[in-house]
């Protein structure tokens, strides 16, 4: 990778920390100072992530426990209480833009967006994150189908409306 | 801090304002094609009410906005602010410290109250 200026922030512990670089973050992570349960961010990215997710650490640092705590095993597999409070808000849950897409585009697609929704932290909460994912990404989508048709409506009304308006004018 | 986001969210802004403005001066009447789903199926939708809610919110008159849909006049505001606090981070290009989230139960609750409140309003 060249974008060795890139800085990388990091938490632990509910404390934001950095910004570091690449090569410091990944020695951060050998070391076990950070584990892969602990979220990092840089600009550009949507959201924090648990440094064992992001595609550039694959396989550094995550196979080593840190040898100064006195726990037993690997980290390589983060357990869900091992995840900070600030875990839950990883996956996106589109509650509220379901809410919205509920209230105002007049489009039941969004009920079943909220019901989506409701069931992201949850499974974040009971460590299942593919499950959360799968449950984000669907609310995601719903959100989408009913704003979309809230669109495709507004743009059929709006041409209905100026043929009416055209032909009023030419009669 | 991304100039294309804030532009986004500026139009965004600007447009539920002028929405908003002539709402409140035509009531809606005309130039809002109205709810969809009401005009094919004949039920009521968990949104139905809001632009008349709303017309009576701007004029000041809060309850009578609550009557025609009192789940979307507590819910759309609330979620108006949850979904405000995302956009700015959004435009900031990294999350804002604090969220507006329910939490787990809170979602569930939500989501059991708008399917009440939908069932519910066509059945009574």
């Amino acid at each position: 990778m060249i974008c060795t200026h890139m800085s990388w922030y990091y938490s632990k512990n509910g404390t934001q920390l950095g910004p570091v670089t690449e090569e410091e973050l990944k020695a951060k992570a050998s070391s076990g100072e950070v584990i892969a349960a602990d979220l990092i961010w840089r600009e550009g990215m949507s959201d924090w992530k648990p440094y064992g997710q992001v595609a550039e650490f694959q396989g550094i640092g995550m196979v080593s426990p840190p040898p100064a705590s006195g726990t037993m095993g690997s980290v390589s597999i983060p357990q869900p209480s091992a995840y900070p409070a600030a875990y839950a808000q990883q996956v996106p849950n589109y509650l509220w833009q379901s809410i919205v897409a509920t209230v105002l585009c007049c489009m039941p697609f969004g009920v079943v967006a909220i019901v989506f929704a409701a069931k992201v932290d949850g499974l974040v909460a009971r460590g299942d994150i593919a499950g959360a994912n799968a449950a984000s990404k669907s609310a995601k989508t719903w959100v989408t189908v009913a704003v979309g048709c809230w669109l495709a409506v507004v743009a059929i009304y709006a041409v209905v409306v100026l043929i009416a308006i055209i032909g009023g004018a030419v009669n | 801090m991304h100039r294309d986001r804030a532009i986004w969210a500026s139009l965004a802004v600007l447009g539920l304002t002028f929405a908003a403005y002539m709402l409140r001066e035509t009531g809606g009447n005309g130039w809002m094609p109205g709810c969809v789903f009401k005009k094919v199926t004949g039920f009521e939708c968990p949104g139905c009410g809001m632009t008349r809610g709303t017309y009576a919110l701007l004029h000041g008159r809060v309850g009578e906005a609550f009557g025609f849909n009192p789940v979307g006049m507590v819910l759309l505001p609330l979620a108006m602010i949850g979904l405000g606090i995302e956009v700015i981070g959004w435009v900031r290009g990294k999350p804002l410290p604090f969220r507006l989230n329910p939490g787990r139960w809170g979602a569930t609750v939500i989501a059991v109250v708008m399917i009440a409140w939908w069932v519910g309003r066509n059945v009574v």
